[in-house]
Parts: structure tokens; C-alpha cells; sequence
């Protein structure tokens, strides 16, 4: 401890430094206010022991601005006074004094209220030091939860836009969500759609949500089945999780009629199916445990069909809404839910949300609390897949003789490499379609000479393909040959294909009609132009590409 | 290319689900899935979700399902195509023969 003495008096200073030090204090000395405040500055005091009448700058004026040069810790300014008079007394305290020290000095009192004052400014040094602290911490957990705020806000953010027929409505019970909303689009055209709700909440319950959207995400993309996307999730968060965490979810896939649609359900409360007018038409129970409980042999898969009609929905909530309290430990409960969604008050989510809220009254939000309103209406998504396409024109032939047409199924292998030009990627399933057709054709009728009409019963129909493979694997002579040529000019892919049969000009007419079956008319709705040669072994098909 | 089928636990519903290319190469698996469908009177549910390729061929084992199980089964439904997959059966009218989602 440092303590400043000013007084004008040299004797007062000389006795005060001596008793001071002799109780181990160090001591600077000044003789008016204005040094006083010079002197401040050169050793910092921890108590000033303050005359009030001294030239220059007397101790009423210099004492507030002492005090104003250690606005952060408590500085103990002690005045030194001959005076008694009640006025001059309460003046020393109004400019900021803290004590007196009276004329002339007592050694034992004045190391009482040296001690005494030390203490309050120890003490106070500790809690400044601490606030200092606290607000060091504060300052980085603040700059933690931007950043994972940031992560957050990347990992789950819309990767499109979410249709119109579905209203959600999430409040977190604070500044991290430990429940979790999640779509994604399947690639027939529907939407895939997870409403989640981990252990607890705030960051400890968001934290599951990253890996958690991952996988959804990956696994939509891969155009799984709810089970098997739940399948995935369970086993990544039993994986990750602590043992007493869990995400309890309902996995759905609405199809793009929006009518049919397939649901996991693992946890959460009951979700319904809600008509026009509110009434319950079927109530989906959870059938399974949350995701991340059941190791993965355990886990189970089953899935809940549901068929509806357009006019209908499908609420799904999480327990923070039914369990939601009010000042009488009331729960509001699933029967005011859905007496809400009936009465003719009811707009939108937040309706909802306001009526929890006015139901717990006072009381803080206890849990996340999220809603999600499916009007199973068409969705009507927006494609996807670009239209920008390779400026190379590419051509591939293959040559198959008999021996190649034994042993090998040609069509998918082709179909790869003709995909892998940039923008036909999205059209291998019609040009699957057409090249199998032809190829099909010519082997079956041109080289195997096989005849369609067989197929015409369901027993001739397992004939046919016994028959061809009887023949084919006997098969010593024959050839295809085929082509694929992509024209970048006209965005189009033309295929010829040309066996090594009589042609179907050269059968007879009622055989002839096995050209003109299932696969020859699909054929034509799909491709641009189909078109045989006079002789009949010989095909040409061009599909264009900027079709459907 | 693969084919697996499942029977729920209640015997209301029968899957099927093809995998990859649905061709002539699933004739004979095709049509064992499901002669043995038992006598439960099941809704069949050929699930589409991971058949990348069809063809015509496919479109026959479908028709001949539907001849060979008739009033057997309580409907059959033809579930999750993927949109190419999905206008190649409405090309050949199949909407008007089955369910279609």
C-alpha cells in the first residue's frame, strides 16, 4: 500500500511519512493540491491523507479530482483537519472525503483507519479485477456463439424455398435451437421434410443439429426412404451424441401430388391429419424411439403410409407447445391444440404460438417450441437440373459380334459414357429407355428371331425371355452395331443401331407388327424422330435434349 | 439392379422395391416376389424410389402382375417414381390401369 500525504505543513508531512513508514507503508509527499495531482500521477496512491487549507489549490478543491482519476476502484481520501465545526465537516464529506484524521495525529487511530481503508480498496481492486474478467469472458463467449451462430445459419439454412402449401413456426427458448426443421426435395418431385427436437436445449441440445443436417441432406440427395434416411441419422447420432441425448423426429416424404405421404415417426408427440374444418381424421402416433438411442441392429424401420386428400392437413409439433405451463402448473395440452386449429379464430401458426405464450402468461418459455402445418396440395417444385450442355460433338460406336452379344448387356455401359457429356447426365433414363428398346429389338426379332406375339400371355411372357436366353447362349453368328452421336448444334443425341437379320420387310405381315408393340410407341412419344430402313434392320431414333 | 419385397407386420401391405434397371433380367424374380403374396388380400406397393432405368419390358411384368393377381390383392400401387420414370408410365397410360404416386 502507497500512501499519498499532502499537507503545506513540512513538520505535519515529516511526522506522518515517519508513522507510516514505520507500519511498512510506502509514502510520497506533496505540499498543495496542484502537486498533489502531479504527484498522483507519479505514484499512484492507494489512500491520500488530504490537509483541507493549503495555498494554491486548497484540499475541497483538488479531493473530486482525485476521486475522478480512479473512477474505477474505490480510492480512500482521508482528510487531516483541525477543524470541528459541523459545516467545514460536511463539506470534506460532500467533495468526496471518506474520512478525518484529526490534529493532532494518533498513531494508533491513524493506523486503524489506514488498515480499515486498505481493506475497502483491496477489495475493491479484487472486484474490479474480476469484473474485468467477467467481462473479458462475456466478451469471447459472445464472439463464440457468433460463430456458431455463423456455422449454424450456414449448415441449416433453406437450400430452397420452401412451398406454400407448408407453414412452419420455430421459437427457441433461447438463443440455440435444440429443435430442428428440415426439407429437401426428392427427386420424383416431393419434398422430404424433418421436424427434430433434441434432449433439452440451447447450444448443449443445437449442437446434434449439425451433424443431424448433414445426413438428412446427403441422404435426400440419394432419394432414400424415410426408414433408411432415419436408419442413417440414428446411427451418426448414437455415433456422436452422449449417452443421455437424443433427437426424437417424425421423417416424412410427401409426394409431389401432395396426397400420398410416408412417415417415420420416432418420438415426438402425436401428429394429425386435420380436415378442413379442423376435425381430427387420423391421429399418427410416434411408433418408434428417438434417433440415437438404438444401436443399429436394433433400430427399426417401418414406415406409416397416408393417403389423403388435398383439402386435408398434417400438423406436426414438438412437446415444448402440449407441455407448455402456466402459473398453476397447468400443461396446455393437445385438446386446446386442436381446439384452436377448429375455431374460426385460427389464421396461421402464430396463432398458435400467441395462445401458448398467453397461456403461460408470466412464466419464461421452458423448451423450443416448433409447429409445422402441411397442406397436402400439390407442390409443384421448380425444376432443378441446368440446361447448359457441351459444345463437343461426340460419337461412339460399338461393334458387337456374336460372342460380345453372349456375354455382355451392353445398353446401361453405353448409356453411362454418352451421359458423362456435360447436360445429357439428366436424360439417361429416357435414353436408357431408347437405346434398351432398340437394342432389345434387334437382338430379340433381328438376330434371335424371336417373335413378339409370344409374349402375349403371362405364361409366354416368361417363355419369351427363357427362350431368348436359350438362344442366345447357343448363338454362334450374328452382329450389332451401334452409335451414339451427340450434336451439340441441335442439342440432340442420334442412335442408330443395325442388326445382322432378314429385316422385318422380309417376315410376313402379321410378324411385321412385332415392331409396332409397347416399346416401339413409347419410343415415339419419347424421341424427336424413329425411323427405319426400307429393309427393316436398320434403326435411327434422335431424341432431343431440350424436350421435357 | 436388385429387387427385395416385404410383407408389413399386420399382412395389409406388400412392397417391392427394384433397385437400379428395371428389365427383362428381373422376369423371373419379378414374378416370384409376388405369386408368393400368400392369400391376405394385401395392397401391393411397388416402390420405384431407387429405379434409376426402365423399359418396356418392365411395362410388361407390371400388366401381367396386375392379370395374374387380379382381385387377389386389394389394389397396386406404383410408388415414389422419379419424374422420367413417372412420364414414361403415363406415356403408355398406365395411370389409368394403376395407382400412381
Amino acid at each position: 500500500m502507497h500512501v499519498l500525504v499532502v499537507d503545506d505543513q513540512a513538520l505535519n508531512r515529516t511526522l506522518l511519512r515517519y508513522m507510516l513508514e514505520q507500519e511498512g507503508y510506502g509514502v510520497s509527499e506533496a505540499c498543495d493540491g496542484q502537486q498533489a495531482l502531479t504527484e498522483f500521477d507519479n505514484c499512484s496512491p492507494d489512500i491520500i491523507l488530504l490537509d483541507v487549507v493549503m495555498p494554491v489549490m486548497d484540499g475541497y478543491e483538488v479531493a473530486p479530482l482525485l476521486k475522478a482519476k480512479s473512477q474505477d476502484v474505490y480510492l480512500p481520501i482521508i482528510f487531516i483537519t483541525a477543524l470541528e465545526d459541523q459545516a467545514s465537516l460536511l463539506k470534506c464529506l460532500q467533495v468526496g472525503g471518506d474520512d478525518f484524521l484529526n490534529k493532532p495525529f494518533d498513531q494508533v487511530i491513524l493506523s486503524a483507519k489506514i488498515k480499515a481503508h486498505s481493506r475497502t480498496r483491496e477489495l475493491s481492486i479484487k472486484s474490479y479485477e474480476q469484473n474485468r474478467q467477467l467481462a473479458y469472458h462475456q466478451l469471447q463467449t459472445e464472439r463464440e456463439h457468433e460463430l456458431v451462430e455463423h456455422i449454424f445459419d450456414n449448415a441449416l439454412k433453406e437450400r430452397f424455398a420452401i412451398p406454400e402449401s407448408i407453414e412452419f413456426h420455430m421459437s427457441p427458448a433461447s438463443m440455440f435451437n435444440g429443435d430442428l426443421f428440415l426439407t429437401a426435395p426428392s427427386r420424383s418431385g416431393g419434398l422430404y421434410l424433418m421436424l427434430g427436437d433434441f434432449t433439452g436445449h440451447g447450444l448443449a441440445a443445437a449442437i446434434g443439429a449439425l451433424p443431424a443436417s448433414k445426413v438428412f441432406y446427403t441422404m435426400a440427395n440419394k432419394g432414400l426412404s424415410v426408414g433408411d434416411i432415419a436408419a442413417e441419422l440414428n446411427t451418426v447420432l448414437c455415433e456422436l451424441l452422449p449417452g443421455n441425448m437424443f433427437c426424437a423426429a417424425n421423417i416424412l416424404e410427401i409426394s409431389s401430388s401432395g396426397r400420398a405421404i410416408s412417415a417415420w415417426l420416432g418420438g415426438l408427440p402425436d401428429s394429425y391429419l386435420l380436415t378442413p374444418c379442423g376435425e381430427v381424421e387420423a391421429v399418427l402416433t410416434s411408433q418408434h424411439m428417438a434417433l440415437g438411442i438404438l444401436e443399429s441392429y436394433e433400430f427399426e424401420r417401418d414406415t406409416r403410409y397416408i393417403e389423403t386428400s388435398s383439402e386435408n392437413r398434417l400438423l406436426l409439433y414438438t412437446d415444448g407447445v402440449v407441455e407448455a405451463e402456466n402459473a398453476q402448473n397447468e400443461y396446455f395440452g393437445e385438446q386446446r391444440l386442436l381446439d384452436i386449429l377448429k375455431s374460426t379464430h385460427y389464421k396461421n401458426l402464430e396463432s398458435i404460438v400467441d395462445a401458448v405464450n398467453t397461456f403461460s402468461g408470466a412464466a419464461d418459455q421452458q423448451d423450443d417450441l416448433s409447429l409445422v402445418l402441411i397442406k397436402c396440395a400439390p407442390l409443384d417444385l421448380p425444376a432443378t437440373h441446368s440446361k447448359r450442355f457441351s459444345s463437343t460433338p461426340i460419337k461412339i460406336k460399338l461393334s458387337l459380334n456374336a460372342k460380345l452379344l453372349r456375354d455382355s448387356d451392353p445398353v446401361l455401359e453405353f448409356i453411362n459414357t454418352i451421359s458423362a457429356v456435360e447436360g445429357v447426365e439428366q436424360h439417361r433414363s429416357n435414353l436408357f429407355l431408347l437405346l434398351s428398346e432398340m437394342y432389345n429389338n434387334a437382338l430379340d426379332h433381328g438376330v434371335l428371331g424371336l417373335e413378339s406375339s409370344m409374349k402375349d400371355s403371362e405364361d409366354g411372357f416368361i417363355e419369351y425371355y427363357e427362350k431368348r436366353e436359350q438362344l442366345l447362349r447357343e448363338l454362334s453368328s450374328g452382329s450389332i452395331d451401334m452409335m451414339a452421336e451427340f450434336e451439340p448444334e441441335q442439342s440432340q443425341i442420334r442412335f442408330k443401331i443395325k442388326d445382322s437379320g432378314q429385316g422385318f420387310a422380309a417376315v410376313k405381315k402379321a410378324d411385321a407388327d412385332m415392331f409396332h408393340g409397347r416399346g416401339i410407341s413409347l419410343m415415339k412419344e419419347i424421341a424427336s424422330s424413329v425411323r427405319y430402313n426400307e429393309k427393316g434392320n436398320q434403326l435411327e431414333v434422335v431424341y432431343n435434349l431440350l424436350d421435357s | 439392379m436388385s429387387l427385395t419385397k416385404s410383407m408389413s407386420s399386420d399382412g395389409k401391405l406388400f412392397t417391392i422395391e427394384i433397385k437400379g434397371k428395371f428389365d427383362f433380367n428381373l422376369v423371373q424374380a419379378f414374378r416370384s416376389a409376388y405369386t408368393e403374396i400368400g392369400d391376405s388380400s394385401p395392397k401391393v406397393i411397388v416402390d420405384l424410389r431407387e429405379t434409376d432405368y426402365m423399359d418396356s419390358s418392365a411395362l410388361g411384368m407390371l400388366l401381367n402382375m396386375k392379370k395374374s393377381l387380379g382381385d387377389s390383392v386389394s389394389g397396386i400401387q406404383i410408388a415414389n417414381c422419379r419424374p422420367q420414370i413417372k412420364k414414361i408410365l403415363q406415356i403408355s397410360r398406365f395411370d389409368k390401369k394403376f395407382d400412381i404416386d
